[in-house]
């Protein structure tokens, strides 16, 4: 079989059956990345050696019929804003470019616990600010399906790394459709959990009350896979939900016939693609098809949802980033005062869409303006949450396009920040109201390019999300 | 709203960023038209709403028993007295 293609639930049966090693498959990828990755930059670095290592061990276990963990020796990619204890964590940032963390995310720590081997860290926008990954301080990633196109952002490495063919899954963070957005301009599948359904532990901050770590996949079986993985209760993060978790992976062939299906209307604007929409509504009739029942709804504060979270989230990124001083992390630009220590450092560590992000976030919290902007944007993220309370009372699901349009050209968007955060328009009401929400492939434009379908749910129903998504997947043949 | 210079040297500076100059134009500007796009939200009647800080917000928060855990220190100082060594910060302003 093809193993660069394969998914890690192929890749374990292989394993097991003896068919293919841990070594030859991780060298494999190293191969590969080295062949592809001059062109594509998905990668910020990877860690051969150690890789190899581990997958040593990995055959050693299985040659010995020792018990190994449900992704023994799977490739994993790692969005360069996750921890790993003893390696850098650059966050896509001058300002931490040598920085190495004494401690390990929870969430990597649990996908490798499970045995799943890290290739390497994905390159991202600066602080997981923007939709292009060309915020990124050292370089900029291609999108497979064209080169000439940005992968989207801000988890852009990893989704073109896996959209490639270089790993089989890989982790990312969403904090306005950070996972989703790239996820459908690359044309893999990308999951955000539920707000708390995942430990932040070891998650460089950005906006606290909105992210959420999550996989990217070739199927949504794997999705899912690290997904039982990493969820659950953590006692280091104050927000990680103390609620069942389950075996998500298991339980993808339940029925979907019966479930109910919102269409809200809001997602539908002028100014998309045409090709957009056309995969789209015709994704929604292969769900009908499936036994779904349809239903056309509202979410009426849907248009209010950019400038909502633009306003949260610069104003908790400003108070986040406040911390990279040149005291205690990474990068120190000496000056004579410590105040000119402080602007000396944090002038030349940060990128310019950080800087802009933390004026607006100082701005809208600073004397007389909190109330108008910062207040004001907490009271419409209530309204934003009721209209999805509404609807899932009424529904089990709800499905939109992932991006109103494909993937934009490299350069198209980077002199105009307004344009580019609109990106996000059907993004970044799953982070506002904390919902678990999905981009599966859902078919291609007429320039080719791929599309993304969305399928949001209620608060902790990853279940419903991922069984609508595999059977979605599995009836369409979408599988990247 | 309209973002003068002026008021992108103040925040810079309660922010503890440099701007240039140069850049204070060009940013009051993207910050100028940001901040209008922002203010559609100003259309939305909000007075009997609540503010949302955090969704999916679990009560009481996680909550342990205060204890000391050690952790290996990055700096050359934690290697010799179990210390980070960091830059003077207090006494100056």
């Amino acid at each position: 079989m093809n193993l660069k293609k394969a998914t890690a639930g192929q890749l374990a049966r292989e394993y097991r059956e003896g068919t293919a090693t841990v070594s030859e498959v991780i060298s494999g990828v190293f191969e590969e990345i080295e062949r592809r990755d001059p062109e594509l930059k998905s990668f910020l670095r990877t860690r051969k050696d150690e890789a190899m290592e581990e997958a040593r061990a990995a055959d050693r276990a299985f040659a010995e019929n020792e018990p190994v963990g449900p992704l023994a020796g799977i490739p994993l990619a790692v969005k360069d804003n996750l921890h790993i204890r003893g390696e850098r964590t650059t966050c896509g940032s001058r300002i931490l470019e040598d920085y190495v963390p004494t401690y390990s995310s929870t969430a990597v720590d649990r996908l490798r616990k499970a045995g799943a081997i890290v290739i390497g860290k994905t390159n991202m926008d600066e602080f997981a600010m923007g939709s292009s990954t060309e915020n990124s301080a050292f370089f900029v990633t291609r999108n497979p399906h064209d080169i000439e196109r940005v992968p989207g952002g801000s988890s852009g490495g990893s989704a073109a790394a896996v959209s490639a063919g270089l790993v089989p899954v890989a982790l990312g963070s969403d904090t306005g459709g950070s996972i989703r957005q790239p996820a459908s301009f690359c044309g893999v599948v990308g999951l955000k959990p539920t707000y708390g359904r995942i430990s932040r532990y070891g998650l460089v901050a950005f906006g606290s009350s909105l992210d959420q770590i999550g996989p990217f996949s070739r199927s949504v079986e794997d999705a899912a896979r690290l997904l039982d993985c990493m969820a659950g209760f953590d006692p280091m993060d104050s927000t990680s939900a103390d609620v069942p978790t389950s075996n998500w992976s298991g339980e993808l062939d339940r029925p979907v016939k019966g479930m109910k299906v919102g269409v809200p209307k809001e997602y539908f604007v002028d100014g998309m693609d045409s090709g957009v929409r056309e995969k789209v509504r015709a994704g929604i009739e292969t769900l009908e098809g499936l036994g779904c029942e349809i239903r056309e709804l509202s979410l009426p504060h849907t248009p209010y949802a950019i400038a909502t979270y633009y306003l949260i989230c610069t104003a908790e990124a400003s108070s986040n980033l406040a911390r990279y001083d040149g005291v205690r992390y990474g990068l120190r630009v000496p000056g004579k005062t410590l105040q000119s220590m402080y602007r000396q450092t944090r002038m030349a560590g940060f990128g310019p869409e950080v800087k802009r992000r933390i004026l607006l976030g100082t701005y809208a919290l600073s004397a007389g303006y909190y109330d108008a902007y910062y207040l004001k944007a907490q009271k419409v993220r209530t309204l934003v949450l009721q209209d999805f309370q509404t609807a899932f009372e009424t529904v089990d699901l709800l499905v939109t396009p992932t991006t109103p349009t494909t993937a934009f050209r490299v350069g198209e968007n980077t002199d105009d920040p307004l344009a580019m955060y609109l990106n996000d328009i059907f993004t970044t009401t799953c982070n506002l109201a904390g919902l678990p929400g999905i981009s599966v492939p859902c078919g291609k434009s007429q320039d080719n390019l791929p599309v993304g379908m969305q399928l949001i749910g209620n608060h902790f129903e990853e279940g419903k999300v991922l069984r609508a998504a595999h059977h979605f997947e599995q009836a369409g043949g979408f599988r990247g | 709203m309209k973002i003068s210079a002026t008021e992108v040297a103040y925040v810079a500076q309660l922010a503890n960023l440099d701007v240039a100059d140069g850049e204070r134009e060009e940013l009051a500007s993207q910050l100028t038209r940001i901040v209008q796009y922002v203010e559609q939200l100003e259309t939305l009647d909000t007075d009997a709403v609540e503010p949302t800080a955090q969704v999916v917000a679990r009560e009481p928060h996680a909550e342990r028993e205060d204890r000391v855990q050690t952790r290996d220190g990055s700096s050359v100082a934690a290697e010799t007295v179990g210390l980070f060594r960091v830059p003077k910060v207090i006494g100056e302003r």
